[in-house]
């Protein structure tokens, strides 16, 4: 599966729906994205022609927002997010090991990839989720896994794909504890 | 003896959830049905979550480390007096006498956090309970001018990194003649590895709101904006719910509790930029656009959001106003040094036996509050030295320790308070790496504004990556000196004029680890990828196998359970270092 095949499917009734909670004056911009990301997993462009249609706010400034902080995402994403910490205190207890090793059960080699081929996950890093005692660590959809290593990110994936029932890009092989 | 009898305070911060706080709950309530079971927010003793603690007719207890595992054993205990469980678990108990562990709480000083890990975050009357909005109803019979001098006298300076004074700020607005002025709360918390606003905001909502009224009240704003980091939801959720209950009381709103002062507070989410956490950035943010910093003068204070006069003020600085307002500023000011008023919560991790949130009169020293209350390292080996203050701060080493958390002391080394990050490192940390890894964070989230800021990081981090490649030469380390001036002096906003710290102080305190990945091509701590090999000691190998099962690129070969059979294929091996977080006889020699 590639990632065009996970495009959202965008209903301008609900984007019209924000439109009214939250406002359309170029204060709401961030706020609007919010909505749409946190529906969709990212900022489908038909979604932001909705916004302008409907708004005050130009195209220049939602695209100019949207592309300036680093919570927005224009390419489709994966059924679940895993987020990995690369703040200071999981950085200096090995973050980057986390990413090798989810990289590799997720068998995603290519440095501009961060979804899987089956658009199952789409690994993010992120910069500190303010558990830092628990470092290092990954978040899957809402839950924060703290104090794991490379083999303890693996053994978390396995276990939220069997609680969801995603399979696994089949990775060449298992690994430790499974 | 009834389970109805106890009473069970269970740690849900976002780390103690992290750690299992649900199950554990979830245990307990399937177990003992009929206890009383609260949920507390985290007390910043990160290092023990899940907590437990246990108010019963024997007496308080304080559980750590608890899993679903521990929870008959402890009920077992209480209810049915069988045995109890390990000593590692107890914390506290009244039949032992206090441990170290305890100590963690003991040594500090409490004021911003004096009720986080205490009451529950979405309980309003808790809140109240523990002086709550007592401040509030003391200042609506001040004026705004008294208000502000008692600030003054508590000698508090900003906790969000510059370290301004508070009250000085504060006049500039209040002498604004305005119908409308602002103020938000900053709770952007960009500092990487920092996380006493998360925990402020989380455990304890109405603490901070009642600090917003007072800084409110002082400077004549009706309208606040809180402004909140996007990867904190349980803070977002829980100042949303005190919002709403503040609201219904009339602690918020139009005539606040019968007088004429009028003051709402809204929530902004933060969208992932750290340059937001700047003032003039986060302002404009608000307002919708990017979040660029833009020149000052006009301040803020004078001419800020939506061109009204503002006043920006971070979330544990907030936090402190309340109790200043009830015990009096002379009070606050009888802690800490001449030059650095109050107490201030700094968040340890790292390389530290025991991390969390540390609370602690301003002056103490640096080593105190990591060998004392930290506990010193984690692993056993030795600390190298600390970084303060993030991406802004400094690296000091541990011969430094005995340095005061003052902010004149702590400029000298060329480290900073900053907004309290304190993190921890061993000699398995690489000074080369730890900058690079510094400089990548604030080239990427340099907004692009300034040349020297936008380009300069950049070539920065070209020449820290140059060198953790052992591809760079001496001359470099001059070039580096040059771009960290030029990057200060030429950057508008504090991101670049601070960005190159950790550079300058690796620099200054470990200039033998650049030399040793320039001249001898070698990284001491063994974390340059380009520089270090992996083997096999295979004397030391008991041929468990798990470095085969964790490696990810098959580099790995042997027979499973025959000693001394595994070997590392160099040519697979891309150095990721997963087999040596595995190997338990530690034979995996990393050079
Ligand atoms: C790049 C940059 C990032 C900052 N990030 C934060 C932050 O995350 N939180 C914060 O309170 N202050 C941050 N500050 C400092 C604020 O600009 C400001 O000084 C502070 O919020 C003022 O509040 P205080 O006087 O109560 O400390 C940052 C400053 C810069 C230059
Ligand atoms: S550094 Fe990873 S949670 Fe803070």
């Amino acid at each position: 599966m590639t990632t065009s095949s996970l495009e959202a499917n965008v209903e301008p009734e609900l984007v019209k729906q924000w439109i009214t909670e939250l406002g359309g004056g170029p204060s709401s911009t961030v706020p609007l994205l919010q909505a749409i990301q946190g529906k969709y997993g990212y900022l489908p462009r038909k979604a932001m022609d909705l916004i302008v249609e409907h708004t005050e706010i130009t195209g220049r400034q939602i695209y100019g927002v949207a592309t300036f902080y680093a919570q927005f995402r224009l390419r489709p994403v994966g059924r679940y997010m895993i987020k990995v910490c690369h703040g200071t205190a999981c950085h200096v207890q090995g973050a980057d090991r986390l990413n090798t090793a989810l990289r590799h059960s997720l068998n995603i080699h290519d440095e501009a990839q961060d979804t899987a081929e089956n658009g199952s996950y789409t690994l993010e890093n992120v910069a500190c989720v303010g558990c830092c005692s628990q470092a290092p660590l990954m978040v899957i959809g809402k839950e924060v896994i703290g104090n794991i290593n490379g083999a303890g990110a693996q053994k978390a994936l396995r276990k939220h794909a069997r609680g969801v029932q995603e399979v696994l890009p089949k990775a060449e092989k298992q690994s430790v504890n499974s | 003896m009834n389970a109805a009898a106890l009473e069970i305070i269970i740690g849900e911060g976002t780390c103690g959830i992290a750690a299992g706080a649900v199950e554990v709950t979830e245990a307990f309530k399937a177990e003992a049905p009929t206890a009383k079971i609260r949920a507390v927010s985290c007390a910043g003793m990160c290092h023990q979550e899940v907590l437990v603690e246990v108010n019963s007719p024997k007496g308080y207890y304080k559980y750590g480390k608890v899993t679903k595992k521990e929870v008959p054993q402890i009920l077992g205990f209480l209810l049915k007096g069988e045995s109890q469980l390990a000593e590692e678990f107890v914390l506290v108990a009244p039949e032992v006498p206090a441990t170290e562990a305890n100590g963690y709480m003991t040594q500090q000083t409490r004021i911003a956090l004096r009720n986080v890990g205490l009451l529950d975050p979405t309980s309003l009357e808790e809140y109240e309970a523990r002086d709550g909005y007592k401040a509030l109803r003391k200042i609506l019979g001040l004026t705004p001018q008294e208000v502000i001098n008692e600030v003054k006298d508590s000698g508090i300076r900003g906790r969000g990194g510059a370290g301004f004074p508070s009250h000085m700020k504060w006049s500039f607005a209040a002498a604004q003649q305005n119908d409308t002025k602002y103020l938000i709360c900053n709770g952007d918390e960009g500092d990487p590895g920092a996380f006493m606003d998360r925990s402020l905001l989380e455990g304890d909502p109405h603490n901070v709101i009642e600090g917003m009224l007072i800084a409110a009240y002082a400077i004549g704003a009706t309208h606040g904006y809180a402004y909140i980091r996007a990867e904190y939801p349980l803070a977002v959720k829980n100042f949303g719910l005190a919002i709403k209950s503040a609201t219904a009381k009339g602690y918020l709103g139009n005539n606040i509790l019968g007088s004429s002062f009028n003051f709402e507070i809204k929530i902004k989410e933060g969208a992932g930029a750290f340059v937001c956490g700047e003032e003039t950035a986060l302002m404009a943010s608000i307002e919708g656009e990017r979040g660029m910093p833009r020149r000052r003068p006009p301040f803020p204070a004078v001419k800020g959001l939506f061109g009204k006069p503002t006043i920006i003020n971070n979330v544990e600085t907030l936090s402190n106003l309340p109790w200043i307002l009830n015990n009096g500023g002379k009070a606050f000011a009888a802690y800490g040094t001449e030059d650095s008023k109050g107490t201030k919560v700094f968040a340890l991790a790292g390389a530290i036996k025991r991390g969390g949130l540390v609370e602690v009169p301003m002056g103490t020293k640096v080593g105190d509050v990591i060998y004392g209350i930290g506990g010193g390292s984690a692993s056993g080996r030795k600390i190298k030295g600390a970084q303060l203050g993030g991406p802004s701060g400094g690296c000091i080493p541990a011969s430094l320790f005995d340095t005061p958390i003052e902010y004149a002391a702590l400029q000298k080394t060329g480290a900073i308070v900053g907004s309290g990050g304190m993190i921890v490192f061993d000699d398995k940390t690489c000074m080369v790496d730890l900058a690079k890894f510094f400089l990548q964070f604030t080239q990427l989230e340099s907004c692009g504004k300034c040349t020297f800021c936008r380009i300069g990081t950049l070539r920065m981090k070209e020449l820290l990556t140059l060198i953790s490649e052992g591809k760079a030469k001496l001359e470099d380390l001059d070039l580096l000196e040059e771009l960290c001036v030029k990057i200060v002096d030429n950057s508008l906003c504090a991101l670049g004029g601070t960005a190159p710290n950790p550079v300058l102080t690796t620099l200054r305190y470990f200039k033998e680890e650049y030399i040793a990945h320039i001249v001898d091509h070698r990284c001491p701590a063994g974390k340059c990828k380009a520089l270090i090999t992996h083997k096999v000691i295979q004397s030391d190998c008991t041929g468990c196998s798990l470095c085969e099962k964790a490696c990810p690129t098959d580099a790995i070969t042997g027979e499973p359970k025959v000693a001394h059979s595994y070997q590392i294929d160099m040519a697979k091996c891309i150095n990721c270092s997963m087999c040596v977080e595995v190997c338990k006889p530690n034979c995996i020699l990393v050079e």
